[in-house]
């Protein structure tokens, strides 16, 4: 059961009550949304923050040493949560769970043996990956994909590589291949 | 000379499974380079600033 309100084409709004504690907005004849009854926050696209930016240009990185990659251009920011000219990292004003996804490609002009990536909150280790490339392989992509909670005031995000080809070490700069995205996909 | 330079230079005996469990190499992109973020080298000890200089 549940309290109704509804936009009829016949009457207007209409209304009716129970003690369900549950609301429901009715549209016409079948379109419908409920409220439930627990604590929460309602979300809908303009307050569920969602961003894509990647690395333009090669970025030089020392061997074997994780270091910030700066996903320098935006696709999308819907919040404008995301710096991409100075701390490239991610700080959403909506706190909840958000789905991160994040590539880079790693290149040299010697063999790769190992590549790792790092989603990093708050400066420190959240979620890594690494996997070791084959000596007949110059260059690889590398991802890694977590859930992470943040608080929607402090908490921030970015990501992190490091590659042990030894020598003209780079990022990649690619919009396919070296990418940092993260979406809301539940309020906290 | 890279961070990772030195400390080879000064520990040959390094090798890359080190640097992928109990070293961990960092640069933060905030003008202060290369710095090493965690140690748990089993054998070795941390190298003082004074070695890497």
């Amino acid at each position: 059961m549940a309290s109704v309100i509804t936009a009829t084409t016949t009457s207007g709004l209409t209304q009716q009550a129970d003690n369900s504690g549950v609301l429901q907005l009715a549209s016409g004849a079948g379109n419908l949304v409920t409220v439930p009854s627990v604590t929460g926050t309602a979300m809908v696209s303009g307050n569920m923050p969602a961003f894509s930016a990647y690395r333009s240009a090669n970025q030089s990185v020392s061997i074997n040493t994780y270091t910030k990659c700066q996903f320098n251009t935006e696709e999308f920011d819907t919040a404008s949560a995301y710096d991409n000219a100075t701390n490239y990292r991610f700080t959403p004003l909506v706190a909840g769970y958000y789905q991160v996804n994040s590539s880079i490609y790693m290149s040299g002009s010697a063999y790769a043996a190992y590549n790792k990536i790092a989603i990093y909150k708050n400066g420190t280790i959240y979620k890594e990956n690494q996997n070791g490339a084959s000596s007949a392989i110059f260059d690889s992509a590398i991802q890694v994909n977590s859930i992470v909670y943040l608080n929607g005031s402090t908490d921030y995000i970015e990501i992190y590589g490091s590659t042990s080809i030894a020598t003209g070490t780079i990022f990649g700069g690619s919009a396919t291949l070296t990418y940092f995205q993260a979406s809301l996909i539940r309020s906290a | 000379m890279t961070l990772y330079d030195k400390l080879l230079q000064l520990y040959p005996s390094l090798t890359q499974q080190d640097f992928l469990t109990t070293i961990r190499l960092q640069n933060d992109l905030d003008g202060k380079g290369d710095y090493i973020a965690k140690w748990e080298h089993p054998t070795l000890p941390r190298p003082t600033d004074e070695e890497l200089a």
